[in-house]
């Protein structure tokens, strides 16, 4: 599964060097199919057996990245196939459509949605032809359905119209309330929802044969975090996940796996250095401008995209801890 | 863009309609200008003078969070006269007239006098002060802000917990400095959604109702500083800053109404000396 090949791996290649590579160390990396516009497939990595993530580029969305900009991963069971997020845009979708059957031809019984934010869920169109269950928060359908004209405004004036086209806000049609667990055959993925953090509608997903925890954008990792759910809520639920044993965990920005409990760390500093001098700030008597001039920025350097999201950030984390 | 048409139910039902038009109708860019219409509907033929000093604006160039942007006005301590009023308008809001103050006898002078609040951005526009000084004469500054939003951008986070404590109010008085100058500082903080009637109601597929702040009346003991008629450009916990007027007491009496017709009221508690 290690091959380095500049072409779209197919069924047969992909057992070929199954075969082939009987020992490969836990995180193997399958490189750089192209990833020329053209390519119709995206770059994939097994992070663990039977277990799949694309990495997304670190950017805002752009007509040049189509909307590729997050990451999503599939599982691969001995009955049905399970995707975790579709990525931006119905073009890189597809492509992330087109990686899942170069691996298998198994149904793709479940297409699970970590959170609402359409570098999430935009791709999950394309998989409806597969007729699966769109599985998610219970809250996912409203946070989603009362932006979705947001979105799609904002997806189209910053994918322009070629990689915008064939998106479709897809609701899901399965809500999980606290948990639920699927069976993909020899292997159950745990789906548990989570309190308001980085979204109200924040999902996590465990597969049970190899302990991998997708975290959706529970975890950011090189890209700045970004708030749109509470920033008290969100440093108690790393509080918690960061005490989980998991094998390996996915960020749903950043690298394909990351190890517990070290991944959460800069992310789980960012959001307390803001919780800081945000505090500090408001005890001083000082205003929402003052915090979005000074709050939090000794992390600039730490992360890419802060020009982007970080007074967004303090904005929202202020206007919460002035009645917390 | 699904914006309804509004009914503020008070004197700013005019600029309503005349702008709503627009705003239904035009094209998002910032080119069309609307401001003439605007200014008939609220000021009529009067005269008012473009960036003369008496008026400063501060807001964001870019605004990241388009539904909680900061915006202060400041009259510069070299302006003596007295204030009679201050309009705040965003020219492409559904409702452009964001709040209008009428200052009174203890608004205070001596020293730079300022108002500061969070309003929602629909679209990128033209934010106006226009204030109105005791001589009657109007002065007006102008800033353009670039805020990405749309009507639907104002949804709370997580709306499980928009209405948790609705209705406390806190009401914080600043000292100056020095204990001789004239001018006290305020905060008022109210917690309510101040929704808009734009928010998109999933399980019924209609409208969550506007309900919002439309009316704030702060005083000194028996002296007002000022009433404000405000709409639902107002952000989410409606949150305002200002000066007032030293007195012999000089702790405030604040009341609010919203379009349910719930009065909410509290008073100042004095922070520090």
């Amino acid at each position: 599964m290690c091959n380095n090949r500049g072409s779209v791996v197919t069924r047969k290649d992909f057992l070929r060097a199954s075969l082939a590579l009987a020992a490969v160390p836990l995180l193997r990396h399958v490189p750089a199919y192209a990833a020329a516009p053209s390519s119709d497939s995206v770059e994939l990595s097994e992070i663990a057996p039977g277990v799949f993530v694309h990495q997304g580029r670190v950017e805002m969305q752009s007509p040049e990245n189509e909307g590729d900009m997050a990451n999503a991963g599939f599982v691969v069971g001995s009955e049905s196939v399970a995707v975790i997020d579709t990525l931006g845009s119905a073009v890189v979708g597809e492509r992330l459509r087109n990686a899942v059957r170069a691996v298998t031809n198994k149904p793709i019984r479940y297409v699970i949605n970590t959170h609402m934010h359409p570098d999430h869920v935009f791709g999950n169109v394309v998989f409806k032809e597969d007729a699966p269950a769109f599985v998610a928060n219970h809250k996912l359908a409203r946070g989603l359905g009362s932006r979705a004209d947001r979105y799609l405004a904002m997806s189209k004036s910053m994918l322009g119209d070629k990689a915008f086209q064939g998106i479709e806000v897809v609701l899901p049609t399965v809500a999980v309330d606290d948990k639920m667990s699927l069976d993909l055959g020899g292997r159950t993925l745990l789906l548990e929802t989570q309190k308001t953090a980085h979204t109200d509608n924040d999902l996590i997903i465990t597969d049970s044969a190899t302990n991998t925890l997708f975290l959706g954008d529970l975890l950011f990792s090189v890209h700045v975090p970004t708030l749109d759910g509470s920033i008290l809520g969100w440093l108690a639920v790393i509080d918690t996940l960061k005490k989980r044993n998991a094998a390996r965990v996915v960020p749903g920005h950043g690298p394909h796996a990351m190890e517990l409990p070290e991944a959460f760390e800069p992310e789980q500093r960012y959001l307390a250095t803001i919780v800081t001098d945000v505090r500090k700030l408001i005890k001083e008597g000082k205003t929402l401008e003052d915090a979005t001039k000074t709050a939090g920025f000794e992390e600039r350097d730490a992360w890419k995209l802060f020009d982007h999201y970080h007074v967004r950030n303090v904005t929202a984390a202020f206007a919460e801890l002035e009645w917390a | 863009m699904p914006c309804k048409a509004h009914h503020a139910g008070n004197a700013l039902l005019a600029a309503v309609v005349a702008a709503s038009l627009f705003a239904m109708t035009a094209p998002a860019g910032a080119e069309e200008d609307i401001w003439p219409t605007l200014k008939q509907a609220n000021f009529g033929d009067r005269a008012i003078q473009s960036e003369d000093g008496k008026v400063v604006l501060d807001a964001p160039v870019t605004a990241l969070d388009a539904s909680i942007v900061p915006l202060t006005v400041r009259v510069p301590p070299e302006v003596k006269d007295k204030l009679k009023s201050l309009t705040l308008i965003i020219d492409k809001n559904p409702t452009p007239v964001v709040a209008k103050i009428e200052f009174g006898p203890a608004a205070g002078t001596g020293g730079e006098r300022s108002v500061s609040t969070r309003v929602r951005i629909d679209t990128f526009s033209h934010v106006r002060a226009i204030l109105e000084t005791e001589d009657g004469s109007l002065h007006m500054t102008t800033k353009f802000v670039q805020a990405a939003g749309g009507c639907a951008a104002m949804n709370a986070k997580d709306p499980d917990t928009e209405n948790v404590d609705l209705g406390k109010m806190l009401v914080k008085t600043y000292p100056p400095a020095l204990s001789t100058a004239p001018l006290f500082e305020a905060q008022v903080m109210l917690k309510h959604p101040n929704s808009n009637g734009m928010q998109l109601d999933i399980d019924t597929g209609g409208y969550i109702p506007a309900r919002f702040v439309k009316e704030m009346t702060v005083k000194r003991g028996n002296d007002l500083v000022f009433r404000m008629e405000t709409t639902f450009s107002i952000s989410t916990n409606p949150n305002f800053r200002f000066t007032y007027g030293r007195g012999g007491d000089n702790e405030l009496d604040v009341s609010m109404v919203d379009t349910d017709g719930t009065v909410f009221t509290a008073k100042s508690q004095p922070s520090g000396s």
